[in-house]
């Protein structure tokens, strides 16, 4: 089908020739090319550029006649571009499994075994094996009900009416031809003035630009908002805008204020400049989750305490770096020692040169240095090796405490998956938001990251019959009722770190909560109503000299500083006193609390009284 | 009808000014009749400055208003939605019944002192915000609902509001019928290391340090919408006569500490920091007052933060500087730089610590890390020994 579409298009002769043998410019008249390398209407749209008619040439065209809009996709842009469309629909943000997945084991229980994703289809994990995946139109449960009436409203394969934000257009042009001004045409072409949803201009973006990531990521993690210094905190609809909602009026009747941004985003970077096409649009095989889909860290440009960020040599016309560079204002040429990620994949926009790790802003072409923390004393201190860079260097983390969820029969909800309103609506009230202090646990490789709920969720059944089937019922997890944190990046990132004693002094930050530490009890004071001696906004408590845990982080492997852990971390308050700066000798080995009754220690310490 | 309750909670030191929400639902309060008063004051002669005094008056909020809106358009707002709680008659809390009468139930008090009142964080309560997305959970005597919190240690021993605050407390000089922590408290214990440090016990109240949480809303904002677009959009906020009220930000963690009235470190809160929107007279996030107040939080524990929590943590003696903001009210076009920071700020009845001596208390002095030393080792020798791994 895809060959037939293209050879339909009468491939054009020469530059935008074949632009203008076609008819539909006699209407469209004044409407943008999409850029210099697409220039043809038919070849993306399909139809007959020779009709007389609207309805004649229109007919057959691609999208119009689905909702989801598939079809011009995959055969408009995956006529041209096979290899793209068949790595988004073996990644995260198009199959959506790892969420499911997610909810599923969080709303009830792991379910191995089968596989569910946003349609139906195989594909292949990272080492090759083949994994086939049932739609989850046919998960028949509350997990299933959630992801298809809430979470796949933002799904990339579904097109997103929304004109306030959050709309997006379906597939590749989610990203390339994303909503923005109000979701309507604002271009040249005066058959489509005015006109909604649709993209502000027909000019493809090639580079998707912030607008296109904030339509979908504001929600949740909200980490668009954090890096441009925003939150949608308490809904408070204030400060106000020209008497009305403000200061931003924001998606779903949410106003957004501003928060101090993220170091990245005031230096002019935006989300491309750091994540990479391959985590965006995927490399063809299908990570089990988005966490397991990214390949960059901070370390990479930034080094870690031992080791410096990595380089390789960009060696062929054909190597990434080059080919994807094409289109960025400063190019990448064979013989630059480009950065390597995680993964020791080459990034396109991160060089070495002088000595110096230079980042080039995609769509700018700005030149950022990026300084290189390896050997200072801050980032080598014995004892942090675990930590990532995101549990000091954070300045914000948004934790949303309390997410009561009913879903009530008696009503009707729109099913993003199967297009129609069926039995059982949604809606959704919440405790408190915060954004710091923030908690600090083991992530699934067992470094220190800040965790977030993920979620508290609290879940309300309303039958048919108006009887409730579950009354704010905190859910099963790995076999007992518990509420649940997930590490999680804020991305509001400052270059001041958390201080050692700000960090140490204070449990709020290892997942205590708000406390008061009284007779060997550390004491949360924001309780869960269900429990009133279980902290809501943390995850353990102290009780009787002995450190419990109370709630779970989920992903295999996380979980919550123990008994030991907690210890250590406390103890390091005898030393800080003392030894306050991060380049005293004492932290370059690790830390034998016992010497504070040696002679030395004893000296000093009886000189204090 | 009148709508009424007693303020056997109000501290001497505490304005206790709140803008309600919504006033007490009439069913929860009886009606009473200003000839029971004079019935009761036949014989109860002392208790007639309980029905002149503050709770019966309310001039420090009516003040308040007229200060922050000016006197026309504070005395409306005043007579709107501050005047809703005021204690009328003697049967406001001790009920319309005649002989025997005993003394108020907390239930009485609660029924004004909700909300960001220091009677409703006695009992474990925290307002909520504003929004309806956060308007769910238990719901107190006047059907507001509240976040739960840790409460009191006096409440979870069983003493009530009245067990401190006496008749008196309504009168015209509350502090005298009101119990302090040192009435029953004579002697702190010496073998906690932060009652070892002089500076702590002589100009300190106990609270700065015990009282472990605190409600406090930075940024109460009104807006009175014109357009019908407008008021469509705030018709989902609580209603105070004919304006909306809403929040910039609200917490309930440690409060920040000032100086009290008579120069000792205490808890203090904004009282408010109000803005309001009122197109009909050209307000658009006007600041009207940047006011704070030193309070008593009752939310009192045997515990405390850790020495950390206030020394080095400028942002709790209301001195955040510019670059560790998180917050960004200049951003959304407020007068304020950040709510933390005292610039364009005061403190009525009390002040902000003055910086000099913000800049002394965190001095590294030998007696701070002799104390800091001990507090942590109190507190490593409570927990259990590592496991042997």
């Amino acid at each position: 089908m895809a060959l037939l579409a293209t050879a339909c298009a009468a491939p054009p002769t020469s530059g935008d020739g074949g632009a203008s043998q076609e008819a539909c410019l006699s209407c469209h008249r004044g409407l943008e090319h999409a850029s210099a390398t697409h220039s043809g209407c038919v070849s993306c749209h399909g139809g007959d550029p020779v009709a007389a008619t609207k309805d004649a040439a229109h007919r057959g065209i691609y999208g119009l006649s689905n909702p989801s809009f598939a079809g011009r996709w995959e055969k408009g842009c995956g006529g041209c571009h096979r290899h793209q469309v068949e790595r988004v629909r073996s990644s995260p943000m198009y199959t959506n499994a790892g969420m499911i997945r997610q909810i599923q084991a969080t709303w009830e229980g792991e379910a191995p075994g089968v596989d569910f994703a946003s349609v139906a289809g195989k594909s292949f994990d990272p080492r090759g094996g083949p994994i086939e995946h049932r739609s989850v139109g046919q998960l028949d449960n509350l997990s299933g009900e959630l992801y298809r009436k809430f979470c796949a409203r933002c799904h990339v394969a579904r097109q997103n009416d929304a004109m306030d934000g959050a709309g997006h257009p379906a597939g590749c042009a989610a990203c390339h031809f994303p909503y923005s001004e109000g979701a309507t045409y604002r271009g040249g072409d005066p058959t489509m003035q005015g006109k909604s949803p649709f993209s502000a201009s027909h000019e493809m973006r090639g580079l998707p630009p912030m607008e296109a990531c904030l339509a979908c990521h504001q929600r949740s993690g909200r980490h668009a908002l954090s890096y441009q210094g925003l939150m949608d905190g308490n809904n408070g609809l204030v400060p106000t805008k020209g008497g009305g909602p403000g200061p931003i009026p924001g998606s779903d009747d949410r106003s957004f204020s501003h928060i101090a941004p993220d170091v990245h985003f005031a230096a002019g970077m935006e989300c491309i400049d750091c994540h990479t096409a391959r985590e965006v649009m995927g490399d063809g095989y299908l990570a089990p989750d988005m966490a397991a889909q990214l390949e960059v860290r901070c370390e990479d440009c930034h080094g870690d305490g031992t080791q410096r960020p990595r380089f390789a040599e960009v060696a062929r016309e054909s190597d990434p770096p080059v080919v994807e560079s094409k289109q960025y204002a400063v190019r990448i040429s064979v013989g630059d020692r480009a950065a390597l990620t995680s993964r020791g994949r080459p990034f396109s926009n991160v060089v070495l040169r002088d000595g110096e790790v230079v980042l080039f802003t995609k769509r700018t072409g700005r030149r950022l240095v990026s300084p290189v923390v390896t050997g200072s004393p801050e980032h080598h201190l014995a004892g942090h090796e675990r930590l990532t860079c995101a549990a000091c260097h954070s300045r914000s983390v948004v934790q949303c405490y309390g997410c009561h969820t009913t879903y009530d029969k008696r009503g009707t909800g729109f099913d993003f998956v199967n297009n129609q309103d069926t039995v059982g609506f949604f809606s959704e009230t919440e405790d408190v938001r915060s954004l710091y202090p923030f908690p600090l646990a083991l992530d699934r490789s067992g470094r220190i990251a800040p965790v977030t709920p993920g979620c508290q969720t609290f879940v309300t059944a309303i039958e048919a019959d108006g009887t409730v089937s579950l009354d704010d019922q905190v859910l099963r997890y790995k076999g007992k009722p518990q509420l649940r944190f997930a590490a999680f990046f804020g991305h509001n990132t400052g270059t001041k770190a958390i201080g050692c004693v700000e960090c140490h002094g204070n449990p709020q930050f290892f997942g205590f909560g708000q406390h008061v530490i009284e007779d060997g009890a550390v004491r949360g004071t924001l309780l869960c109503e269900k429990n009133p001696k279980k902290p809501l906004d943390g995850f353990l408590a102290m009780e009787q000299g002995r450190v419990v845990s109370h709630a779970a982080i989920t992903r295999e492997g996380a979980r919550p500083l123990d008994h030991d852990e907690v210890r250590a971390v406390l103890s390091v308050n005898l030393c800080l006193p003392c030894h306050s700066r991060a380049d005293d000798p004492v932290y370059r080995k690790p830390l034998r609390f016992e010497d504070l009754d040696d002679a030395t220690h004893r000296r000093a310490l009886a000189r204090l009284r | 009808m009148r709508r009424i309750a007693a303020l056997w909670l109000a501290c001497a030191s505490a304005l206790a000014l709140a803008l309600c929400s919504a006033p007490p639902p009439a069913a929860a309060v009886a009606a009473a009749p200003a000839s029971v008063s004079t019935a009761c004051l036949t014989c109860h002669a002392s208790a007639a400055a309980a029905l002149t005094g503050p709770m019966a008056t309310r001039a420090d909020e009516r003040a308040f208003t007229h200060r922050a809106f000016g006197p026309v358009e504070g005395e409306r707002f005043f007579t709107q939605s501050c005047a809703g709680c005021h204690v009328t008659s003697c049967s406001d809390c001790h009920g319309a019944a005649t002989h025997p009468v005993g003394r108020p139930r907390d239930e009485a008090c609660l029924r004004c002192h909700r909300e960001d009142s220091v009677g409703a964080a006695y009992h474990g309560r925290a307002p909520r915000e504003d929004h309806p997305r956060y308007q769910r959970g238990p719901k107190g005597e006047s059907g507001e609902h509240y976040l739960s919190m840790l409460p009191d240690v006096h409440q979870e021993r069983g003493m009530t509001c009245a067990d401190c605050h006496r008749m008196g407390a309504h009168g015209h000089d509350a502090a005298k019928s009101t119990r302090t922590c040192r009435d029953c408290h004579r002697a702190p214990r010496p073998d906690v290391p932060e009652h070892a440090i002089g500076a702590h016990l002589e100009k300190m109240r106990c609270s700065a340090c015990h009282a472990a949480w605190a409600a406090q809303e930075y940024g109460t904002f009104l807006v009175r919408p014109q357009t019908p677009e407008q008021r469509e959009a705030f018709s989902v906020l609580p209603q105070q006569g004919d304006w909306r009220k809403s929040a910039v930000h609200k917490r309930q963690d440690a409060p920040p500490l000032g100086l009290d009235a008579d120069g000792l470190v205490a808890p203090i809160r904004p009282k408010l920091v109000l803005f309001a929107t009122d197109p009909a007279r050209g307000w658009e996030n006007r600041l009207l007052a940047a006011e704070w107040a030193p309070f008593e939080p009752h939310t009192v524990r045997r515990g405390s933060v850790a020495c950390g929590g206030c020394h080095d943590q400028p942002r709790r003696f209301v001195l955040e500087a510019d670059a560790d903001r998180v917050l960004r009210p200049d951003l959304d076009g407020l007068a304020l730089r950040s709510f933390w920071n005292r610039a364009g700020q005061t403190v009525r009845g009390g002040a902000f610590l003055p910086g000099p001596r913000h800049a002394a208390m965190n001095r590294k002095t030998d007696t701070y890390v002799r104390e800091s030393l001990r507090q942590w080792q109190n507190l490593l020798r409570r927990a259990e020994p590592p496991s042997a791994r």
